[in-house]
């Protein structure tokens, strides 16, 4: 069994160049958005006075930026181990790149000089009936915008998939389906093209029904007599969201996987369960997000009920089998700790400890009473702040020492990991607490009642930003160095 | 229901962080080079127990159906229509009845928008969609008098957070 061969030990100059190059953009646009957060924050703590129209902008630059950069940051993980093991294209990923700057041009447009201010689900018809606030110029540069960055990922993925099939033929190995199912299988795929195969199926089709929505949105706002159904539009909208940003987790804990057994001796093997794990996550991810419809009461029974049951049963991977994994390879391992093992180690717990809250929303009778509260961005900054984004600065850094373990934890690494760990629990408890005290999300103007967890949460926000500003000199400083 | 739930999820995440902190702590004590045969253990029945948890919650939370009218009474309920359009709700019954079913009707002439219902504590009491060409029902039974008011819960623009409508109840 010729398991987890690689291609070459070394990656090809050309994309450790294109890799490092996409984390530093990523991490510059980490920190913007994260300084967007904190002023939104700090508006609805009443700190800081700036008007609804102004708010409403930094809110849709605010997810649409985290959520894209998320999937881009992803998308250089998934790329980076990709290329140990089967040979994806470097022009297409450039090719990848320019769709997706492009696009952030024409989103930057539409928001900050055209006043669109749809928020990043751009929930039809919105964008076409602002209420005269932005116009349908503006709107289409947005809509625009996040059609060329999904035809960039579309292009990325299917190039993905051809560097896959090249190797182990066809999606069904590269899934460990023979594995699984009992047959003998040569070529075992590791975990990074096991969950990189999932992944592209999954983001594959929900760009698709994504562009889809999209079009027709931006049609919508030239020839208003071309309309969809409000509940169609809302499914496709929701099952395009949910997939893509919970792929952006999926792609990014391939760091995980080949990064670990670095510092445990302990190679992440593609067990049967692990492979099993990822087969249900690829049916899941695609059948839960009717959970984002529970108060849509003129919805299918049975849609509810499967989204409900799937809310549930979608956590259980990630603790069962992945959370479980790491501890067991993490226990007495001897592991030297430095900035990239804890940040990484970090991810993992903020992906399990976000699953709790989600899947605590993810019941109807609670949905009733937590949904659209501020209980929803504390469960998925939970998983995307200290998940997602943890994962990616362990990556970056990771980058940053060469690829090998670093040395001990410097004063400045504790600092940025402590104050990161600190100010990301503090961030979503705070935005947990407001929604079990029932406030709204998305509004720009607080009650005072309201105002005392968003100052606290500030205060946390901004030392999320402050740690994250210390990993980010290191990574650029390092990389400069080493260029 | 809001602070069981916020003590829950408070002492679940607390539970994840004591199991990683105990780890963490053994991680750089000597061991065998591989995963140790007993490592696996807790796994199944880990696996088992979430099982069992979710089929109990399943069952617990979806019988009876929750979008269903309040069990607790045969009455036949009082119909509400709320419409919504940016930025303001426009509501048939302001002035309600203590402890009578209601069943409101809820949609909406333009956006999508959200029916938030809320005590005079600011308490989130339940809420539904406001859809364009949809109506959406809810069903909900005052069993204090007072102030109540409608917030909009679903990002529909400029005004959104201004979207407010006020109801009371009388005995």
């Amino acid at each position: 069994m010729a398991s987890n061969r690689t291609i070459s030990q070394t990656v090809r100059p050309v994309v450790g160049f294109a890799v490092r190059l996409t984390m530093a953009l990523s991490i510059v646009v980490f920190l913007l958005m994260m300084l967007l957060g904190l002023i939104m924050r700090m508006v609805q703590g009443s700190l800081l006075d700036i008007p609804p129209d102004l708010f409403y902008q930094i809110m849709t630059a605010h997810g649409t930026g985290m959520v894209g950069t998320a999937g881009l940051a992803g998308a250089a993980i998934m790329w980076h181990f990709l290329n140990r093991y089967v040979r994806p294209s470097v022009s297409v990923y450039w090719l990848f790149l320019a769709f997706f700057l492009t696009g952030v041009v024409l989103i930057l447009a539409g928001i900050f000089a055209g006043g669109f201010a749809g928020a990043w689900t751009f929930l039809y018809p919105l964008p076409a009936r602002s209420g005269a606030v932005w116009s349908v110029h503006a709107a289409f540069s947005f809509i625009a915008g996040l059609l060329l960055v999904g035809v960039g990922f579309l292009l990325f993925y299917l190039d993905a998939a051809r560097a896959i099939v090249g190797r182990y033929r066809n999606l069904s190995n590269a899934l460990g389906w023979p594995t699984l199912f009992g047959s003998e299988q040569a070529d075992t795929p590791p975990p990074a093209i096991v969950a990189s195969s999932a992944v592209l199926i999954i983001n594959t089709i929900a760009l698709v029904v994504g562009a889809v929505i999209l079009a027709i949105t931006a049609v919508n706002l030239y020839v208003p007599s071309l309309t969809i159904n409000p509940l169609l539009a809302k499914n496709f909208i929701y099952f395009f969201g949910h997939v893509f940003i919970n792929a952006t987790i999926y792609m990014a804990v391939i760091a995980v996987y080949e990064i670990i057994p670095v510092y445990t001796g302990r190679p992440w093997k593609s067990s049967r369960l692990l492979i099993a794990g990822w087969s249900a996550t690829l049916v899941m991810a695609l059948a839960v997000y009717p959970h984002h419809l529970f108060q849509d009461a003129v919805m299918p029974g049975w849609m509810l009920v499967t989204g409900q049951i799937l809310s549930f049963a979608s956590g259980i991977p990630v603790i069962v089998i992945t959370t479980y994994a790491l501890l067991s390879y993490l226990h007495r391992s001897e592991i030297r700790w430095d900035l990239t093992s804890a940040l990484l180690t970090l991810g993992v717990f903020g992906w399990a400890g976000g699953v709790i809250p989600a899947i605590i929303d993810g019941m109807i009778v609670v949905n009733k009473v937590m949904h659209n509260t501020l209980w929803v961005p504390g469960h998925f900054h939970f998983y995307l702040l200290l998940g997602m984004v943890a994962m990616a600065l362990g990556f970056a850094t990771w980058l940053a020492q060469g690829e090998k373990p670093g040395t001990a934890m410097t004063l400045s690494h504790k600092l940025a990991l402590g104050g990161f760990l600190l100010g990301g629990l503090g961030v979503v408890l705070t935005f947990l607490y407001s929604g079990k005290e029932s406030v709204p999300r998305r509004w720009a103007v607080h009650v005072p009642e309201w105002t005392a967890p968003d100052q606290l949460g500030s205060v946390f926000a901004a030392v999320v930003v402050a740690a994250t500003i210390v990993i980010a000199i290191q990574y650029m400083s390092r990389c400069a160095r080493s260029s | 229901m809001q602070e069981f739930l916020w003590l829950l999820t408070l002492s679940l995440v607390a539970l994840l962080a004591v199991i990683f902190v105990a780890v963490i702590r053994q991680a750089a004590m000597p061991a065998a080079a591989a995963v140790p045969a007993r490592s696996g253990r807790y796994r199944q029945p880990l696996f088992w127990g979430l099982i069992i948890v979710g089929v109990a919650v399943t069952y617990g939370t979806l019988v009876p159906w929750p979008y269903s009218p309040d069990p607790r009474t045969t009455d036949t309920p009082l119909r509400v229509n709320a419409i919504s359009e940016q930025w303001s709700w426009s509501v048939d019954h302001t002035e309600l009845p203590l402890n009578k079913p209601i069943v409101f009707f809820v949609t909406s002439r333009d956006v999508n928008h959200g029916f938030g219902l809320y005590d005079s504590d600011r308490r989130l009491l339940t809420q539904v969609q406001a859809m364009p060409g949809y109506v959406n029902k809810v069903h909900y039974t005052f069993t204090k008098p007072g102030q109540y008011r409608v917030l909009c819960l679903e990002y529909c623009g400029l005004i959104h957070h201004d979207m407010i409508a006020e109801l009371t109840v009388k005995p």
